[in-house]
């Protein structure tokens, strides 16, 4: 994840959902999304290759033996 | 500790004793229907917790209960009880808003499952409640709605997003009522209101036929006046549903753990993060509830959590993105029906790629792997649910200045990392504030560990009384 997001990239996604926004969103929401953004891309994430979303199921149901 | 409250008072009664008296016939359901409805056409103006009262209907059902009452016939725990959920549960032929213009007098066609089992146990609806738009704020504001109003002190804000939830349990309009939970929406107006609330473990309740906001983070659960009553509502409720792959093979709930002895129970606080920068107030809130929780045999110990940062930002990512695609035609066809905040909110997902989502959401198996392996054998993990009292709406609204996004994220501060790692989190009263305003406390519990949750938050209950203070009609 880059540890900045920029409006011309805001405009490109939303042009590519086909979702209009007013001229000044792109910059807003850049602003606005780029603290998360950088925290995120700070961790930096080292998820083991054969990790999918439902895996999260797996380690949570592991408890129920508990 | 307040003497009891008598019958003559139904309104005063929380959710367990009202159902007895009801089950005993000491008490008819169209008497505490009536009641209630007095205590909801006196609250209603000043607070804003109802978005639709129906009195007719539910003196029907009421009169309904009795009469099979009278036949010695009782459809469950519940028989009887007027209940309000927020207007995000599906009814099938009832009309469910979601706090929105976009929704504005849409029927459901199909009833939600937590609202069917409610109904089968034998509550019936008394009206429907506030809701941030689309449960996407964590205030209570809802420009299309009218801002929901703090009970405590009208001026100050409810949370959100079951802002109507917390503020009719709280000024005992209804004796318990369904929240949702994607990023602290029961927990944080329990907090502000001062009642009880519960989140339970993802994938514990169903959410089918609930409106969505984040199919990863999405949870289901009641708020109520102490923790016996979310446990009365949660048996009620949980357990597989077959409309819900993520509640499959999860374990039915156990009534039978939910009275357990703290003795011996292992109690972390954490050493950062949650305890950072509280005010005073509810720094002293914590303290006195870990001399309660010490006194009733619990083992306090000091635990390590991994960065919470990282995981709000993870939680962040994903809330925003499911959020954003789940709304994409309307913001497509009718961007303009959409309040300022909430449309801000839901643009922000367009911000993130596909693979950046997928990173977050893949991060969460690993993430809760980490939050087990830092607590050990630690029961429960014991947290302020925000650093402050409720601020108040001006504040935290649209044009309330530069520092309103400030506030509104750091109200909601101490929530995104739990609905990330899917753990069931008990909010519960502890105490207020030298202005009177309420503060809670989370208690973290393992995953599947609800009932334990539960059975703390009843023992600690039992030996305060934080949770039956009630505030005055202003």
């Amino acid at each position: 994840m880059p540890d900045d997001i920029n409006p011309e990239r805001v405009r490109l996604i939303a042009e590519a959902a086909r979702v209009p926004l007013r001229p000044e969103a792109p910059a807003r929401i850049a602003r606005a999304v780029s603290p998360t953004a950088q925290r995120f891309a700070a961790e930096k994430v080292t998820v083991p290759f054969e990790t999918e979303p439902s895996t999260f199921v797996v380690v949570q149901r592991k408890e129920i033996e508990r | 500790m307040n003497a009891p409250p008598t019958l003559t008072d139904p309104a005063m009664l929380t959710l367990t004793e009202l159902a007895a008296a009801i089950r005993a016939r000491k008490l008819s359901s169209v008497e505490v229907t009536s009641e209630l409805l007095k205590h909801i056409e006196a609250w209603q103006p000043k607070i804003n917790a109802f978005v639709r009262i129906e009195a007719e209907g539910a003196l029907e059902l009421a009169r309904a209960a009795d009469a099979a009452l009278a036949r010695g016939e009782s459809k469950g725990p519940l028989h009887g009880v007027p209940l309000a959920h927020k207007d995000m549960y599906y009814s099938a032929g009832k009309v469910a808003g979601c706090g929105s213009k976009v929704r504005e007098g849409w029927i459901a066609p199909t009833t939600s499952t937590a609202i069917a089992r409610l109904e089968a146990a034998g509550s019936f609806r008394i009206g429907a409640l506030h809701l941030a738009e689309f449960a996407y704020g964590p205030t209570g504001h809802n420009p299309y709605l009218g801002h929901a109003r703090n009970p405590w002190d009208t001026t100050r804000i409810t949370g959100g997003s079951s802002s109507g939830s917390a503020a009719a349990v709280a000024a005992r309009l209804v004796p318990a009522a369904l929240g949702s939970d994607t990023g602290g929406s029961i927990r944080l107006p329990a907090h502000f209101c001062g009642v009880t609330g519960f989140k339970p473990t993802y994938g514990r309740v169903s959410r089918a036929n609930a409106m969505p906001l984040s199919f990863t983070l999405d949870t289901v659960g009641p708020l109520a006046r102490s923790a016996e009553d979310c446990a009365l509502i949660m048996q009620a409720m949980a357990g597989p549903d077959p409309l819900d792959p993520t509640t499959s093979g999860a374990p039915a709930w156990d009534a039978s753990t939910t009275t357990r002895s703290p003795k011996g129970l292992k109690i972390g606080v954490p050493t950062s993060f949650y305890v950072d920068d509280l005010e005073p107030d509810v720094a002293a809130a914590l303290d006195a509830t870990l001399k309660t929780f010490r006194e009733l045999g619990a083992e306090i110990s000091k635990v390590d959590l991994p960065d919470q940062t990282a995981v709000a930002a993870a939680a962040l990512i994903v809330l925003a993105v499911e959020a954003t695609s789940a709304h994409a035609p309307w913001l497509r066809e009718r961007p303009d029906d959409y309040g300022a905040q909430v449309r801000a909110r839901l643009e922000n997902g367009l911000a993130y790629s596909a693979v950046e989502y997928l990173e977050a959401l893949r991060w969460r198996a690993p993430a809760l792997a980490a939050h087990l392996a830092a607590i050990g054998d630690i029961d429960v993990i014991v947290a302020p649910a925000s650093r402050v009292v409720a601020p108040s709406i001006v504040e935290t609204d649209v044009g309330g200045g530069s520092n309103a996004e400030a506030t509104i994220l750091g109200i909601t501060r101490f929530m995104r990392p739990l609905n990330f790692l899917g753990v069931p989190v008990l909010a519960i009263p502890a105490g207020h504030s030298k202005a009177g305003m309420p503060i809670g406390l989370q208690l973290i519990g393992r995953p599947f560990g609800d009932e334990s949750l539960i059975a703390l938050g009843r023992a600690f209950q039992a030996a305060t009384d934080h949770h039956q203070r009630a505030p005055s009609l202003p």
